[in-house]
């Protein structure tokens, strides 16, 4: 039988973790990803060696060093309180990280779960769950987190149910769209067609293909849940101080942005550059990912 | 043919209408089928020809259960097709397996080609699960691709390639039934050719029924022994490949017979106008409007199909008798 017996295939070996591979090389091969990728990782190192690289304790007081600018004893100054702004730098990005990556993790798992749902369920069970999701969007992330807030009381950890509420619905919605779009495809009739248990299509055939779209989103949900927290707890709904938070440090040293001004300066510089980094990083993600964004894969 | 067999399908009258809107004056349908009545051997090969909207595809669709007739009934091995999906899905889905035409739409873009090809043989349980890789080479061996493109993603495969790997794919589960759907339109002719080739292989070796969806009368009679040529969702003839062929009884078969463009005449039109809607179907024998032979009894009543010699069924009041030869 006259089989094309020379096949004409990429010498890539492709194996199941070669795909992930393959995705990660794929972001590694943008220049601003990368940049976003090592800031992040430097922001990342930085948070989890807190402890060690810190020069003081973060909230220790000392009402005669306050306001100082920055010296060899204090690298980046004090604030009003004297609390070494360096030290209370490291441990807010502790707190900025878990409070994104936290929040954001804890929407997408409600939002995925409700937007798989309905996608798959349709009827009356989809129309209950888009019309709660179109409540939920209806109200501006910063609001929805507040009344949240106003409700429970400040704290981290409210601060995080607060921030993944209101990420439950942008999460809701897209999946449940691609789920839709996915579902329609001939490989999830030919799979049930051979007989595919249902719950091995919703797991291998319509999530694998939904995910993409879920670590695309999340990526960019991080940096508006940062830039959110420290919103929140710049209007003092937030986490509580004397907690070293960026928001709360920002906040501080607002009254004396004329004679102290790396008091909130330092703070700001640090989290517009942690938001800049990750946005860099969630960009190279969507083009790595997303196939409606260019060429790729 | 062997005889005292009861069929593996068998098509009971049946009717399928799809609800366009509602109207004023009642809903208006669209009669994909309307009356089929057609019975598939065990062991034989089928085609299925006829043109875009003859209702081929709606009525696979039925065999295969993906749609429900909307008067009569599909059996399965005797029993109706909806108890036995609902008695016992698992069997009927290892028992029949179906090409689609979108071969690479039917396969999962992020599972490699042995994921996919081994898919079914993991879900039935028909090898160890470690030896399903071993048996994932030996099939995609036996459809001409190397082993080694268990690795690829059907993104990265031709589109030859993908047909084999669909093919493979419907062999790994073991089936009784193969069912394809224009299985090789839009290839190459020397692509179709080899996959044709591999396909009439593997019915002979195999002894696997097959039902093969197509508009090409020449791939229908070089794959199978059977053929039912519809038109507006209804059969109108249905026979012994060679025999309709060499003779067809209806105007309608001649009509694509002759359509075909051949070397050593040339080529007619013989098939005047389109298909008309099957929301509006003609009173009378519904191929009326394009005949050429058409007689005024034609228009006001509807031809039942009807025995000729040879296991041959015809669906026309004034069949052809002679040959094929010039009109």
């Amino acid at each position: 039988m006259s089989a094309p017996r020379s096949m004409q295939v990429p010498a890539v070996p492709a194996t199941r973790s070669g795909a992930l591979a393959e995705g990660w090389s794929a972001v590694w091969a943008q220049r601003s990803a990368r940049w976003g990728m090592g800031i992040v990782l430097a922001y990342v190192l930085a948070a989890l060696f807190a402890p060690w690289l810190a020069t003081h304790d973060p909230v220790a007081q000392a009402v005669e060093a306050a306001m100082q600018a920055p010296s060899t004893a204090h690298w980046l100054g004090t604030d009003s309180f004297g609390q070494d702004i360096y030290s209370r730098l490291l441990y807010g990005a502790r707190l900025a990280l878990a409070i994104g990556f936290g929040s954001v993790l804890l929407g997408m798992v409600a939002g995925v779960a409700l937007g798989l749902i309905a996608g798959l369920a349709g009827g009356r069970i989809e129309w209950a769950i888009m019309r709660v999701v179109d409540g939920l969007l209806a109200f501006p992330e910063l609001i929805l987190a507040m009344a949240f807030l106003a409700v429970l009381g400040p704290g981290v950890d409210n601060l995080v149910y607060a921030l993944a509420l209101s990420f439950v619905g942008p999460f809701a919605r897209t999946v449940r769209s691609d789920v839709l779009q996915v579902r329609a495809q001939p490989y999830v009739e030919a799979a049930r067609l051979m007989g595919v248990p249902m719950r091995e299509i919703v797991l291998r055939h319509v999530l694998l293909n939904v995910a993409p779209g879920i670590v695309v989103q999340a990526g960019i949900r991080v940096s508006i849940a940062i830039l959110l927290e420290s919103g929140l707890s710049f209007l003092g709904v937030g986490v509580v101080p004397p907690t070293p938070d960026w928001g709360l440090m920002i906040a501080e040293g607002r009254a004396f942005i004329t004679m102290a001004p790396w008091i909130s300066g330092i703070p700001g510089l640090a989290l517009a550059i942690l938001l800049v980094a990750l946005n860099l990083l969630a960009d190279g993600l969507r083009d790595a990912l997303d196939p409606r964004s260019g060429e790729t894969r | 043919m062997k005889e005292n067999r009861l069929p593996v399908f068998s098509v009971l009258d049946v009717e399928k209408r799809f609800l366009l809107r509602k109207g004023r004056n009642g809903p208006v349908e669209l009669r994909a089928l309307d009356g089929v009545r057609l019975d598939i051997e065990e062991g034989s090969s089928v085609a299925l020809v006829g043109e875009s909207g003859s209702g081929k595809s709606t009525l696979v669709r039925l065999l295969l259960g993906l749609d429900r007739p909307s008067d009569g009934r599909v059996l399965y091995d005797g029993g109706d097709l909806q108890q036995v999906l609902s008695r016992d899905r698992a069997r009927f889905a290892r028992e029949v397996a179906f090409v689609y035409q979108d071969a690479r739409g039917s396969m999962n873009p992020r599972f490699t080609i042995g994921d996919i090809v081994g898919e079914p043989i993991r879900v039935h349980r028909l090898h160890p699960v470690q030896h399903i890789p071993q048996r994932v080479s030996e099939l995609l061996e036996r459809v001409g691709l190397p082993p080694s493109v268990a690795v690829r993603y059907p993104h990265q495969l031709s589109g030859g390639q993908v047909r084999r790997v669909a093919v493979a794919r419907a062999l790994a589960q073991q089936p009784r039934v193969i069912m394809a759907d224009e299985a090789v339109a839009g290839l190459d002719v020397s692509v179709q050719a080899s996959l044709l080739n591999l396909l009439r292989e593997l019915v002979a070796e195999l002894r696997v029924t097959l039902v093969f969806v197509t508009h090409d009368l020449g791939v229908a009679s070089y794959l199978c022994d059977r053929i039912a040529v519809m038109y507006l969702g209804r059969i109108l003839e249905t026979g012994p490949v060679d025999a309709i062929l060499q003779g067809p009884a209806h105007p309608y078969t001649r009509g694509l017979l002759d359509s075909f463009p051949r070397f050593d005449r040339p080529l007619r039109a013989p098939l005047r106008g389109e298909i008309p809607s099957p929301v509006d179907l003609p009173a009378g024998c519904r191929f009326a409007g394009r005949c050429p032979c058409v007689q005024p009894r034609c228009t006001s009543s509807d031809p039942v199909a009807q025995p000729l010699p040879g296991g041959r069924l015809v669906a026309c009041f004034h069949p052809l008798s002679g040959q094929s030869g010039p009109t």
